[in-house]
């Protein structure tokens, strides 16, 4: 799998502020990496360094076999950006907007325009002026106009943020579709469940890289497995006998639920359910305890601000 | 390198019809490019006609005007000829090209000072500068943008000034206002003075972050341009054809070192990023 982003100790200084301190990263082709961090915490000058809009302090990066540092424009070849807030020359339409971006390509620009707004659903209001767009159209125009030269690398800058439920998820469907394509995706985002949803790997960010790995690996290595089991009633018996066995670690009671850590997940479970059974419990189901990357988050995040106090 | 060439053209070109949309979609940018140049014009006629009518050349004389009149005299001897209130008229034609030099400052200062500016308000800046567009061929692009159909209007409004000429009454006075330094000043400085004026405004653009504070910068950048008409009236320097024809390359020469500085000024990142 060859790689399209390599990151090499990057950083960034603003003065006497570090918003991006050693980033070392990497993104396989056709993967969408999330990169997920807090307001202010580096992602959009992560972003900027990587499309070559700004250069880094210390470090360097390679995105599709370029230096974004010494080589900007060969790069804005073959990247496409969208940026956190994507303006508009609000008083031209729709398709004069993506003719005047697509015209600095060397491409056939009226038929890349014309195919990217039918594919993004913009086709019968491409006469409009943007002003009038609502945000979740000019966000899909944004999409369009990042995409009208086929870029192999994408950077999103929050690209569902500030949209309403209907107008994210069509966003997020278009981010599946660029996938689906075989597009590499760097997509900056605070919203948890869209990169549950979408990203193959999860960056969590804060001026330094803290963890990156699936959300499953993430789940895994943070918190320990746990089952819930679902009865139509729990009482003392039940729950003496589940302690009394030597392989559980840890029994909590909430309503019917039973949630049970194991010392083997996978190979203590059969006996788990047989005693339970035993004990005339009636099992209604039984169940693996899902973490949800916001708790997952939330502890890394915290985890992160208790070292950072220590260190003080 | 050809192709390099002709993607660096496309490009800009590509700015020029992009910028002329926005002008021209706006009814009172519009309005303002078209009628600003005919009330410059118009008021030029009127008050050199005004002038001269009730004025007369007598008063003139004894004014700082009568020393720029004396000055032009040793330089256009064949000017003797001609009676004193002619001689004044021809001194006012003859200036008009650098009076016309108002109409490329003032459409400088009101849009060039924009572009950029409007590519910050508008969050345009950012995705732009993601193409693989370079900054010089951005920066020509928009001087040239605001400068082409100013310069344009200029020439029209030398025509009108002529027609105004024959119309109050001085077509016998043409012949020794349509001389070499009219067509130089008219073809070459006027041109390469209003190029100057865009480049100024596109820098003070890129440099603020307001429209007021591109406007005041680029008031203070180009005023000095309107000097050269000054030293006219007052006689101090009266152009030659040498004269003219050395300045045209001077500021040929300047207008390059003012690209190569606005690239210089135009720093991506600073923009990028302190723009909020």
């Amino acid at each position: 799998m060859s790689m399209m982003i390599e990151t090499f100790n990057l950083t960034k200084k603003f003065d006497n502020l570090t918003a991006v301190e050693d980033l070392c990263i990497q993104v396989n082709k056709g993967e969408i990496l999330g990169f997920l961090g807090p307001n202010g915490a580096g992602k959009t000058t992560s972003i900027r360094m990587l499309a070559g809009i700004i250069a880094p302090t210390k470090g360097y990066a390679i995105v599709s076999g370029i230096r974004p540092d010494k080589e900007a424009e060969r790069l804005h070849e073959v990247i496409g950006l969208l940026t956190e807030t994507p303006g508009f020359y609000e008083r031209l339409t729709a398709r004069e907007n993506m003719l005047y971006f697509a015209r600095f390509y060397d491409i056939e620009a009226d038929s890349k325009v014309d195919e990217n707004l039918q594919k993004m659903g913009l086709w019968e209001r491409r006469n409009d002026k943007v002003g009038t767009f609502s945000k979740g159209m000019k966000q899909r125009l944004a999409l369009a106009r990042c995409l009208v030269h086929e870029p192999e690398v994408l950077f999103l800058d929050e690209p569902t943020a500030g949209l309403d439920p209907e107008s994210a998820k069509e966003v997020r469907e278009l981010i599946m579709k660029l996938k689906e394509e075989g597009r590499t995706i760097f997509l900056s985002t605070h919203n948890l469940e869209e990169a549950e949803l979408l990203c193959d790997r999860i960056a969590v960010f804060r001026t330094r890289l803290m963890v990156v790995d699936t959300p499953q690996n993430l789940r895994n290595r943070l918190f320990q497995r746990k089952v819930i089991v679902e009865l139509e009633e729990v009482n003392e018996k039940i729950i003496n006998a589940v302690k009394s066995l030597d392989f559980v670690l840890d029994v909590s009671k909430d309503g019917r639920h039973l949630i049970i850590e194991l010392r083997y997940f996978d190979k203590n479970r059969p006996e788990l359910v047989r005693s339970i059974v035993e004990s005339r419990g009636k099992i209604r189901s039984v169940f693996e305890k899902k973490h949800s990357l916001e708790e997952i988050y939330l502890t890394l995040i915290k985890e992160e601000e208790e070292m950072k106090h220590e260190r003080k | 390198m050809r192709e390099n060439k002709a993607q660096t053209k496309k490009r800009i070109i590509n700015i020029i019809r992009k910028e002329w949309k926005c002008i021209f979609s706006n009814l009172n940018s519009a309005l303002f490019v078209t009628s600003l140049p005919l009330i410059i014009t118009a008021q030029a006629l009127i008050l050199i006609y005004l002038t001269m009518k009730f004025a007369g050349a007598e008063v003139l004389v004894k004014t700082l005007l009568g020393k720029g009149m004396e000055n032009w005299l040793t330089m256009f001897p064949e000017l003797e000829s001609l009676s004193l209130i002619d001689r004044f008229q021809v001194f006012f034609f003859a200036l008009f090209p650098f009076y016309l030099l108002l109409i490329p400052i003032m459409i400088a200062v009101s849009f060039a000072t924009f572009s950029i500016v409007e590519e910050k308000q508008e969050r345009t800046l950012e995705p732009l500068l993601a193409t693989p567009v370079r900054t010089w061929e951005l920066l020509f692009g928009k001087a040239l943008a605001g400068a082409i159909p100013s310069l344009l209007i200029t020439w029209f409004c030398s025509g009108l000034f002529i027609a105004g000429i024959v119309w109050i009454g001085s077509s016998h006075l043409l012949g020794f206002v349509l001389n070499a330094q009219w067509f130089i000043s008219l073809f070459l400085l006027v041109p390469l003075f209003s190029f100057l004026a865009f480049m100024l405004g596109v820098i003070s653009s890129s440099k603020a972050n307001d429209p007021k504070t591109a406007q005041n910068i680029a008031i203070i950048a180009v005023l000095p341009i309107l000097a050269i008409l000054g030293v006219q009236l007052t006689g101090f320097i009266v152009f030659t054809t040498t004269m003219l024809l050395v300045l045209a390359f001077v500021l040929g020469i300047l207008n390059f070192f003012v690209l190569h500085i606005a690239v210089r000024l135009f720093q991506r990142e600073s923009i990028v990023v302190r723009w909020r």
